[in-house]
């Protein structure tokens, strides 16, 4: 499996929700061994791996995120399997305010100019539009 | 193939892992439809869902947590897939101070009770173990 985009009707499926409330997407990452920089970019050179290609794409959508009020609720490299035989390099989860500035953002100029780190990092992934409940209540912590 | 529990070698693996810092528990869940509870429990022949059942655990799993430092930061269910083909129902994550807090909470005085829930609400999960690096 090589997934790392949505499908079209995904992407319109995603878009017929329900749009005015938060919504948590989970990423579950797996990572290429060496990242896959265009020959010929400075990137090129550096022989990165495709966990530290991901790394730039990461820092760089932060501000992004920044910018419309999303939210990195987690985010966390894998330790070891406890249950399963999954084989995820790192989750992430990203809370935004709402479905469609999540699109804008993912279809913005400035998205797109930094999306090849991501393409040259990223092996496959899983996304999954998740909607909150309420947490455990166990008082204040 | 489905996975309910650890492996030994699996929870070997996390026990005797050295790192001993914070660690996130990061749950893929798929529920059964119906709640399947033993005919020697009050909830059998209710018509609750799996989901349900599986809610009372992750409440009382959630307060036995607290005890140790432990706090659950998502319990979303799956919408959908945006990128990817999946089966989960719902994602629950669960921060622990270090693994040792985990092992803890499943040692809990409540915790034989509390999972017979899990037994009625689960048909199969994955668990993975994170170090976070968001939040610090």
């Amino acid at each position: 499996m090589t997934t790392i985009q949505p499908t079209p009707e995904q992407a319109q499926a995603f878009m017929g929700r329900a749009n005015d409330t938060p919504v948590a997407m989970v990423n579950l990452l797996k990572f290429k061994e060496t990242a896959t920089y265009e020959a010929g970019t400075p990137e090129a050179a550096e022989n990165m791996s495709g966990w530290e290609a991901y790394q730039r794409y990461g820092a760089a959508v932060s501000s992004l995120l920044n910018d419309i009020g999303a939210k990195t609720l987690y985010a966390g490299p894998t330790n070891g399997m406890m249950i399963g035989e999954g084989d995820w390099d790192m989750v992430a989860i990203v809370e935004y305010k709402n479905r469609a500035s999540m699109m804008a953002m993912g279809t913005s100029e400035a998205y797109q100019a930094i999306h090849y780190h991501r393409e040259a990092g990223l092996a496959h992934q899983l996304l999954i539009d998740t909607t909150s409940l309420p947490l455990p209540d166990v008082g204040n912590l | 193939m489905p996975a309910f529990q650890p492996t030994a070698d699996q929870f070997r693996a996390f026990r005797d892992d050295p790192y001993d810092g914070p660690i996130a528990q990061v749950n893929l869940l798929k529920f059964k439809v119906k709640a399947a509870y033993q005919p020697d429990e009050p909830e059998h022949g209710t018509e609750e869902t799996g989901e349900a059942a599986y809610q009372r655990y992750a409440d009382a799993f959630g307060v036995a947590a607290a005890e140790t430092g432990g706090t659950c930061l998502l319990m979303g269910t799956a919408e959908r897939y945006f990128i990817g083909q999946g089966d989960w129902d719902a994602v629950m994550v669960m921060h622990f101070p270090n693994r040792k807090a985990f092992i803890a909470t499943l040692n809990h005085d409540s915790y034989q009770d509390m999972h017979r829930h899990r037994d009625a609400g689960l048909l199969a999960q994955e668990l993975i173990t994170t170090r976070p690096s968001i939040p610090e």
